[in-house]
């Protein structure tokens, strides 16, 4: 029961890691390979403020969020003058030069890390096993309504905006280095308190903890469920990072499990497997259709598909896109 | 360090990211793919060259296999991972050769493979060493400024003299013209691959020999840094890599030799891409 | 030519820009007044949509400068542009393909929150703003098109998607670079009844068209680029008359004779 509740907990933080990923890849478009840096930024700052301060878990949650997430907006500079795959270059870099500095400067401890912190206290009760794993997913609960409550603002469409065509989004009146750094810094905060959660919940951190296959596992995490959705990443970690848990055959390969998961992905299923256009998720709506009685599920798509009522299984596919050679009506009199 | 040493030290490093940058470069320049997995091929070459040392006890046929392997393996993924992605956007290629980086180097750390330790690579007395009116130059570094300079050689004579040299540079500066003027495509990025490849390979068991040192993680610092080349280098240039290759090795020793150890080589290496991208983008040597 | 500064809302002076060895723009000086239907026309490679993307804010100048209702704006990045009432689309479209037609729009009517952190608080799915989208969609006649995505519709719609957003900016000035480009006939007639009808509600428009009748019969006054200079500037009859103009076209390519 206690590996249960651990491997729950961290395939909580890692379904935190992933969302925040979510939010500057799947919202705002900037592809980065270097999310574990922002992780490891939170994990460091939280452990030297308890080792070294002497800080309680709760600020040096709160300071490491904080801390993570101006580094965010600072180490998103590069996304300001690179694109797309030299962005990539960039982030990857960005992950390197953080673990060389943990590692190579004493004042974060060398190769040695950080050992020797408590776990968090809530009323002179400490948070272990369950009580951690409550914590973790209240957490993961936080990140997920801010994940879908920034979607929703006017920077969730600005980031969207950002995503699909730069220009256009400026000639919006969409500031882009102002959007780009948003959500650099949004997706650093939120894989900064995940950091402090790790660094709390393990009692030791190291520098090669936050190296680049981490990002690497966090990108196939986020492909893996499917970009730019909620549900994605979440069901992305979870499966994942727990998968190499209990089949001792994929804990041994788990990050072949994960290089093999982005090859996979990309060459037959870019949207991930709970995409909105994947196989898997149209049948699960179709599942879900048939299954609830009363009117159809997407509010869009009935409007959309009232003048083809019945047992059209995926109402939102097929009635809610028009061919690309269709002509317009004007078209058709000449 | 006396400035021998640090022509030296220049030259070899300069050799070895030059070999594996080449492949990398040429790679971009046709496909516009960063094919990261590269590195995994580079260290293919290396074990597969060490397996065949073991068992012959021959350099060259070791390093003979090492070429054949990897440049094997290279046109494996581009037929069977890349060519299917060719029209999708720069970023799909990327992340499925990270995800190759990373699967492949995975296994290569399994037991039955090379495991997590470090071989040594006893053939540093295949070649004499050299001996100057200035110094002298091991036999291991003779070795490696030989088979660079012959490739340096080969390579001209492709790039200058050939109909596949032509074809690549055609494709280079646009591939679907070039497809169109009767360039066969497939044949020609294939050729690329293995021959990129084949390089990678025969740096791994160079530098192998000339660290004594396989291991399965080996590819993650060259490779890092052939990036770093290939930026540097302006993005799919072949000359400007062979330039890179050697003003990279030449700045890190003088850095090295002068200011002394504040950062990991690597890490500066990638301070200096960050900069580097988004002050000149177009690469130090670009136009 | 004496300005009339009274109605002038936009005026370039000397403005110039060089790419390389290459004066796309060189010296170009000329004032949009309010309300007008103002054409720029040229040969291809004249320099038009460079003077877009100079008023616009995508290129800076070389040399020379722009003023909006009395303020300079060159130098400005694109987004302030926009925001100060210059909406602008693009001669090949931007759609946000993975977005609605609606939300398309939406994004533009956000431009007075973008640089506030009230963006970062408020929904946009507003009912008030969604009416709004929805009443310019009507106006530019994609109402039923509202919840599908962008990346599906023909050009044709999209050309209209690219007013329709830019109109969601409020524009006082208003720049459509080759709206009327892969239209079939009937689309154009649409379009030019469009865009009369925005003059009406008092936007000022500049547009950058290729086709000449299009151009002549929409516009009140027309500017003429050939090699980055004005060739000639005056109301259509008197451009169609105009020696210069003719020979400049038919020196190209003979374009006024076929459209």
């Amino acid at each position: 029961m206690g590996y249960l509740v651990s491997v729950m907990t961290f395939a909580s933080i890692w379904a935190v890691l992933a969302l925040s990923l979510n939010i500057l890849t799947g919202y705002a478009g900037q592809v980065s390979l270097g999310h574990a840096a922002f992780f490891g930024i939170g994990a460091y700052t939280s452990a030297l403020l308890a080792v070294k301060a002497g800080w309680s878990f709760w600020p040096a949650f709160v300071a490491a969020v904080l801390v993570t997430g101006i580094c965010g907006a600072l180490l998103g500079l590069p996304s300001l003058r690179v694109r797309h795959d030299f962005l990539v270059l960039a982030t990857m870099g960005v992950n390197f030069v953080v673990v060389a500095v943990f590692k190579y400067v004493d004042f974060f401890g060398g190769a040695l890390g950080i050992v020797g912190l408590q776990k968090p206290q809530i009323f002179g009760w400490t948070l272990r096993g369950w009580g951690f794993l409550a914590l973790a997913v209240a957490y993961l609960l936080l990140t997920l309504w801010v994940s879908d409550y920034v979607r929703r603002t006017w920077a969730g469409l600005a980031f969207a905006t950002v995503r699909e065509d730069e220009d256009a989004a400026e000639a919006m009146g969409v500031s882009v280095p102002r959007f780009k750094i948003y959500a650099f810094a949004i997706s650093a905060a939120l894989a900064g308190g995940a950091g402090s959660l790790y660094a709390h919940f393990l009692g030791s951190i190291f520098p090669d903890h936050f190296a680049f296959v981490e990002s690497i596992g966090i990108m196939s995490m986020v492909v893996f469920g499917g970009l730019g959705t909620l549900r994605g990443p979440v069901v992305g970690a979870f499966v994942l990072k727990i998968l190499p848990e209990y089949l001792r055959v994929v804990g041994d390969y788990r990050y072949t499990l994960y290089g093999g998961v982005l090859v996979l992905m990309m060459l037959f299923q870019p949207q991930g497997i709970l995409g909105d256009n994947s196989w898997l998720w149209k049948r699960l709506q179709a599942l879900y259709a048939r299954w609830r009685p009363g009117p159809q599920p997407r509010p869009t798509s009935r409007a959309l598909s009232a003048a083809n009522p019945g047992d059209d299984p995926a109402p939102a596919s097929r009635s809610g896109r028009v061919n690309p050679g269709e002509r317009t009506h004007e078209s058709e009199n000449s | 360090m006396t400035l021998w040493n640090i022509l030296l030290d220049t030259l070899t490093q300069g050799s070895i990211y030059f070999l594996i940058a080449v492949g990398l470069t040429m790679v971009y320049g046709i496909l516009k793919i960063l094919h990261i997995a590269h590195a995994a091929v580079y260290t293919v070459g290396a074990g597969v060259g060490l397996a065949v040392f073991r068992l012959t006890g021959n350099f060259w046929a070791a390093l003979a296999a090492a070429m054949v392997v990897s440049g094997a393996v290279g046109v494996l993924i581009y037929r069977g991972v890349y060519f299917y992605m060719l029209d999708q956007p720069r970023i799909v290629p990327l992340i499925t050769s990270v995800g190759l980086f990373l699967l492949m180097q995975d296994l290569l750390q399994k037991p039955y493979l090379m495991g997590p330790y470090q071989h040594a690579f006893p053939a540093q007395d295949v070649f004499p060493s050299l001996t100057l009116p200035w110094g002298t130059v091991p036999s291991a570094q003779v070795m490696i400024l030989v088979f660079t300079a012959l490739t340096l050689g080969v390579l001209y004579g492709v790039f200058t003299r050939t109909r596949l040299g032509l074809a690549w540079q055609a494709a280079a500066m646009d591939r679907d013209m070039a497809g169109a003027v009767g360039v066969n495509l497939n044949r020609a990025i294939a050729l690329n691959f293995l021959l990129g490849s084949a390089l990678a390979g025969a740096a791994g068991v160079l530098v192998g020999v000339f660290y004594n040192s396989v291991y399965a993680t080996m590819g993650d610092v060259p490779s890092y840094k052939a990036f770093v080349v290939i930026v540097l280098g302006g993005m799919g240039s072949v000359s400007g890599t062979v330039a890179a290759s050697f003003l990279l090795a030449l700045a890190e020793t003088v850095l090295l030799s002068s200011v002394g150890y504040v950062l990991p080589r690597d890490a500066i290496a990638f301070l200096v891409l960050i900069l580097v991208l988004m002050f000149r983008p177009q690469g130090l040597l670009g136009r | 030519m004496s300005p009339k500064t009274a109605d002038v809302i936009l005026e370039t002076h000397r403005l110039s820009r060089h790419f390389g060895g290459l004066r796309a723009v060189d010296q170009v000086s000329f004032q949009v007044r309010q309300g007008e239907i103002l054409g720029l026309i040229g040969p291809n490679g004249a320099g038009k949509t460079t003077v877009f993307n100079l008023i616009s804010g995508f290129l800076k100048p070389t040399a020379g400068t722009i003023h909006f209702q009395g303020r300079p704006i060159h130098g400005l990045r694109p987004n302030a542009i926009a925001r100060l009432g210059i909406g602008r689309t693009f001669q090949i479209v931007k759609p946000f393909s993975d977005l609605t037609v609606r939300e398309n729009v939406l994004a533009g009517l956000g431009h007075d929150l973008y640089p506030t952190l009230r963006a970062l608080r408020e929904h946009y799915l507003r009912p008030d703003a969604v009416r709004r989208a929805d009443r310019i969609l009507e106006v530019v006649g994609l109402s039923e098109y509202a919840d599908v995505r962008a990346g599906t519709l023909p050009i044709g719609l999209l050309r209209r998607l690219e007013i329709a957003r830019a109109l969601a900016l409020e524009p006082v000035l208003l720049l459509l670079d080759e709206s009327a480009a892969g239209l079939t006939h009937h689309e154009v007639e649409a379009l030019g009844a469009l865009v009369r009808g925005l003059r009406d509600q008092g936007i000022t428009i500049l547009l950058v068209e290729h086709n000449m009748r299009f151009a002549m019969g929409l516009c009140d006054r027309i500017i003429v680029l050939n090699q980055g200079r004005i060739l000639a500037e005056g109301p259509p009859e008197a451009i169609q008359r105009n020696p210069k103009v003719i020979e400049a076209y038919l020196g190209h390519s003979g374009r006024v004779a076929h459209r």
